[in-house]
């Protein structure tokens, strides 16, 4: 449904997106996630025609921004970054403004309101002027106008930014809803909401993509390492010496101030088949566990750390920023000043 | 057309829903009526000889005043608002081209500017109930006072297309238009005849004279429709720019 090849943008010396290539299949969700500033924006930006590519093409439905612009922007209903609306307008009338806008015949436009007021949940306040509405509220306005013309695709970038967490529950239970029946892509730099939403996740960093796949699938790859949250009451200084001693446990670092109980964070090998290295048979945790019998020590915690996309972004993204001699800053906001808005 | 109808039929309604254009309305009709009360007193006066008030008006000072520094208000939000807010963002992805949005904008500000003239009427109605009213002359000064402003109104889209603040973009179109203006005065001290004769054919100040005294001079009309067209391609262009930085 959307095809991305070789996108490349610069603003004057500054290349904010370079070479970067994916395709969205119809019907599925996909995040782009990224640092600050990665060239997230931009690309969407290119994917709905506001930007022109300085190379590469992109394709929406089949059909080039570039060279059929009008025809493929129908297809797209977009949620941009910065949501600006007219503020004396009422709720309703806005939304038929961007029905008009979209090309929607007059006598359809009423009818299309009508559904978008329904399905973004702004049946309340659709007589209302947008000025006088929260950001929660302005936010779904501005959704309800991306979805008006029923587009197939919908790229949504940041939808969340900036919306206090009750707001934030609201409109992502309001993209799935809508994501369900349409090709989604959706930019954003909150983990949880990829891991909640997406079917696929591309993670961009300094205008490249530097991995993608399920979330699940990044989970996986990023793993080597799996981590044991452990406490236990009882037993003296030689806790920490113990637990290192356990096959496959790489390093033990003990956590200060715990109360009674003594905790540890253990980095286990990870041999990708759930068993510890060193070819022992066992989990980690039960080798934790018969440690502690072993010992007399009363074990009060024990769990294993979920490897999160977390850890993949954080590795992935600063990674690179290691490597680059000079480049000190974190990964952070260093595109930030090319980018108009 | 449905983007231009579109685009028009919002911003029209956003012109008589901001605070901005009642402000510019009430001064527009103050010194309109101002000027025109003075204008009556001084026609009325037998010492000093009769005259055509509408004629006197047109060709007054206060008027020129009006265009070249009201104009701009009228159109400095147009398009540099839309940049600053982000606004546009929505608009350019939407499946319209560039030259819409500009004809639709510059069309609601010409109805604009015109519902801003249009109370002025009464001023005609009065002198026709007690004096003498030539009706066809007055259309002519009417069509000069549409066609000039609209000029002046394309250069304020145009200059609304380049600036990102309403502010730059009001400033920009008082010295363009204001250069506009003064063309037509430096005839004067042009020596070569040729030169002259091209610079009077761009005088404003002669041409609204002209039309205030009831000539229609065809050049004129094909002048100040070529010269706006010209114009409101050059604002699509300079909108069109904002995606090569």
């Amino acid at each position: 449904m959307i095809e991305a090849h070789d996108l490349s943008r610069t603003y004057g010396g500054f290349t904010a997106v370079d070479g970067v290539s994916f395709s969205v299949e119809e019907g599925e969700i996909v995040g782009i996630l990224g640092p600050n500033g990665a060239g997230k924006t931009t690309t969407i930006r290119m994917i709905t025609g506001f930007l022109p590519p300085t190379g590469g093409r992109v394709t929406v439905a089949g059909k080039d921004l570039v060279e059929e612009p009008r025809q493929a922007r129908r297809e797209i209903g977009y949620l941009p970054e910065n949501v600006a609306l007219y503020p004396e307008m009422r709720v309703r009338e806005y939304l038929a403004y961007r029905g008009r806008l979209q090309g929607m015949p007059r006598a359809e436009v009423g009818a299309a309101v009508a559904e978008a007021v329904d399905s973004a949940l702004l049946s309340e306040v659709a007589g209302q002027i947008i000025g006088t509405l929260s950001k929660g509220y302005r936010q779904r306005v501005a959704l309800a106008a991306a979805i008006l013309h029923h587009p197939r695709v919908l790229v949504l970038d940041e939808p969340t930014v900036g919306l206090d967490p009750g707001q934030i529950i609201a409109i992502r239970e309001l993209i799935r809803d809508l994501g369900g029946r349409r090709t989604l892509l959706l930019s954003t730099h909150i983990l949880p909401e990829v891991e909640l939403l997406c079917d696929r996740v591309l993670i961009i960093d300094r205008g490249r993509i530097v991995a993608q796949g399920t979330p699940a699938e990044l989970a996986r790859a990023s793993r080597g390492r799996r981590r044991l949250r452990v406490a236990v009451k009882g037993g003296d200084g030689g806790a920490a010496a113990v637990l290192a001693a356990l096959p496959g446990v790489v390093a033990v670092e003990e956590v200060a101030d715990a109360g009674e109980a003594r905790r540890f964070h253990l980095e286990v090998e990870d041999t990708g088949d759930g068993k510890m290295g060193d070819g022992a048979p066992t989990d980690p945790r039960e080798a934790v566990f018969r440690a502690a019998v072993d010992a007399g020590w009363a074990l009060v915690e024990l769990a294993e750390e979920a490897t999160s996309l977390e850890d993949v972004f954080v590795r992935l993204t600063t990674r690179d920023t290691a490597a680059e001699p000079g480049a000190d800053d974190g990964a952070g906001d260093s595109g930030a000043p090319g980018e108009p808005s | 057309m449905s983007a231009v109808w579109a685009t028009f039929s919002r911003e029209l309604r956003a012109y008589f829903f901001s605070p901005l254009a009642y402000v510019i309305l009430f001064f527009f009709l103050l010194v309109n009526g101002a000027v025109f009360a003075v204008i009556i007193s001084y026609l009325s006066d037998p010492q000093l000889g009769g005259g055509r008030p509408f004629d006197v008006m047109f060709n007054s000072f206060p008027f020129w005043l009006l265009l070249l520094f009201w104009v701009p208000v009228v159109t400095m939000r147009l398009l540099a608002e839309e940049r600053n807010s982000g606004s546009i963002e929505v608009l350019m992805t939407a499946p319209v081209t560039e030259g819409q949005v500009v004809a639709g904008k510059y069309l609601a500000a010409l109805v604009f500017y015109a519902f801003l003239w249009a109370p002025t009427l009464v001023y005609a109605v009065l002198v026709d109930r007690w004096s003498e009213l030539d009706w066809g002359t007055l259309a002519a000064a009417y069509l000069g006072v549409l066609l000039i402003g609209g000029l002046f109104l394309a250069i304020g889209v145009f200059a609304s297309a380049l600036a990102r603040h309403q502010v730059v973009a009001a400033v920009i179109a008082v010295a363009l238009e204001l250069a506009v203006f003064f063309t037509g005065l430096v005839s004067a001290l042009v020596q070569r005849p040729a030169a002259r004769e091209v610079l009077d054919h761009l005088s404003v100040i002669d041409h609204m004279n002209e039309f205030s005294r009831g000539v229609v001079d065809t050049r004129r009309l094909v002048f100040y429709v070529t010269a706006t067209l010209l114009l409101l391609f050059a604002a699509s262009r300079a909108l069109e720019d904002r995606k090569w930085r």
